[in-house]
């Protein structure tokens, strides 16, 4: 055998080597699923292509949780992962799914809003592929997304994303972003795709609230929020000033800007009966100045970047060592959705939406969010869903 | 998937394909071989859907 032929088999070798070192763990991240144990609250489990068929068999379809309380009154739909990079919004909504107990109306979540982005990565940013949170029957494994959907999903991605159906021009990368994508249509791009299918929630089964989970950067304005548009105003700051008189934490309310387009707490007031609100948690992971991008720092939010930050007063929220923990940031999420819900059904008690065991912001700190979470392993198979 | 995808994965299997035939009829650069494999990456992770 010629010695370039021997060359060529050597180098197509360490091609399949490099291909199969860099590939096979993101081709497993793409496919892995988590299981999600149906709680004592779930009545029916449904697909967002119920809502918005062409999204059948694609990797943006996502499992609808319902969960219909014993008395009839309004609805509440929850939203996590719409960024897939803030898994606050996912812990919450699992919180939810494996323990509320709906009394009165209907909630709807939806855990995986961004499925796609959720089977995305930032390789650039050395993001960790996947995060475990300690329970007291072992771990939970979870997939860490991007914040965008995965260009396999939707591409290509136009020069300027023009936003339907206000014509307002964003940014290229926002065409992938769910939350530039509101209100959607049916034949759009699969992020409108997904969104048509939130409106449709909203539309067709008169759900009365919907909230949005995600987390911010701690040097960014807009964290550790309440983003509300007008008609829920009065509601958030009723939440605002209720969660920091009796549970002690801040989450001022933002109003929603009426000239930036395409994000839900804009466009499902406009676009529907539904009231809006945006949750923002701060997330030191996100921040650019940190030290790498470890599950440690996703978890515990302490960074010695950020602290030194703090003492200069760089940063929006209070930051000491003792950072900003998942727990508190889940916390925060659960206090505040179950204090919106209250406020609502305070408002209008013929829709009230009330719902029982789900832990509060001090149940979280105190015993661990791991302790909430139910373990597949011995759960029924029909009591589990693959997400 | 829709129309600009599909055209998409055509011509990423189209330049791929010319690629390795080029990497077949090379015979005088090393450099060059080893630039047509570093090349050939994204586009077989494309076309295997895995980045």
């Amino acid at each position: 055998m010629k010695c370039e032929t021997l060359w060529k088999i050597a180098l197509a070798a360490g091609l399949a080597g490099l291909l199969a070192w860099g590939g096979i763990p993101l081709f497993v991240h793409r496919h892995f699923d988590l299981p999600v144990v149906k709680g004592p609250g779930v009545t029916d489990v449904l697909r967002l292509s119920d809502f918005s068929p062409r999204l059948k068999g694609t990797a943006a379809d996502t499992a609808v949780f319902v969960l219909r309380g014993k008395k009839p009154g309004g609805k509440a739909l929850l939203l996590g992962e719409t960024h897939s990079n803030e898994p606050e919004g996912l812990l919450a909504t699992l919180v939810f799914i494996e323990n509320a107990v709906v009394e009165s109306g209907t909630l709807y979540v939806i855990p995986f809003f961004n499925n796609s982005g959720s089977r995305n990565t930032r390789p650039g940013d050395g993001y960790p592929l996947y995060f475990e949170i300690p329970t007291d029957w072992g771990a939970v494994k979870l997939r860490f997304g991007n914040r965008d959907a995965s260009p396999l999903d939707q591409w290509p991605d136009p020069d300027v994303y023009v936003h339907y159906p206000e014509r307002q021009l964003l940014s290229f990368v926002d065409a992938r972003n769910v939350n530039r994508a509101w209100p959607g249509r049916p034949k759009g791009p699969l992020m409108e795709q997904v969104t048509f299918g939130g409106m449709e929630i909203l539309r067709k089964e008169h759900v009365d609230v919907a909230i949005d989970l995600h987390g911010a950067e701690t040097m960014f304005p807009v964290t550790n929020c309440i983003v509300a548009p007008e008609k829920s105003l009065r509601i958030a700051t009723l939440a605002a000033l209720t969660v920091k008189a009796r549970e002690g934490f801040e989450s001022h309310v933002e109003p929603s800007p009426v000239g930036f387009r395409g994000l839900s707490h804009r466009e499902i007031g406009d676009y529907s009966a539904t009231l809006p609100f945006l949750l923002e948690v701060p997330i030191p992971f996100l921040d650019q100045p940190t030290g790498p991008k470890t599950e440690k720092l996703l978890l515990d939010g302490k960074d010695p970047f950020l602290l030194s930050l703090a003492k200069k007063k760089k940063l929006f929220v209070p930051y000491d060592e003792s950072g900003w923990s998942m727990d508190r940031r889940v916390g925060q999420h659960c206090s505040v959705s179950l204090e919106i819900l209250r406020q609502f059904s305070k408002k209008t008690p013929e829709r009230a939406i009330v719902i029982e065991n789900v832990p509060r912001y001090s149940d979280i700190v105190k015993n661990t969010l791991g302790h909430y979470f139910l373990n597949p392993k011995t759960a029924a198979p029909k009591d589990i869903v693959w997400d | 998937m829709n129309l600009v995808m599909i055209a998409y994965y055509v011509i990423t299997t189209f330049l791929l394909v010319l690629l390795v035939w080029n990497l077949v009829l090379e015979k005088k650069s090393r450099d060059n071989l080893v630039l047509y494999i570093l090349v050939m990456i994204p586009l077989i992770l494309r076309l295997l859907r895995v980045k």
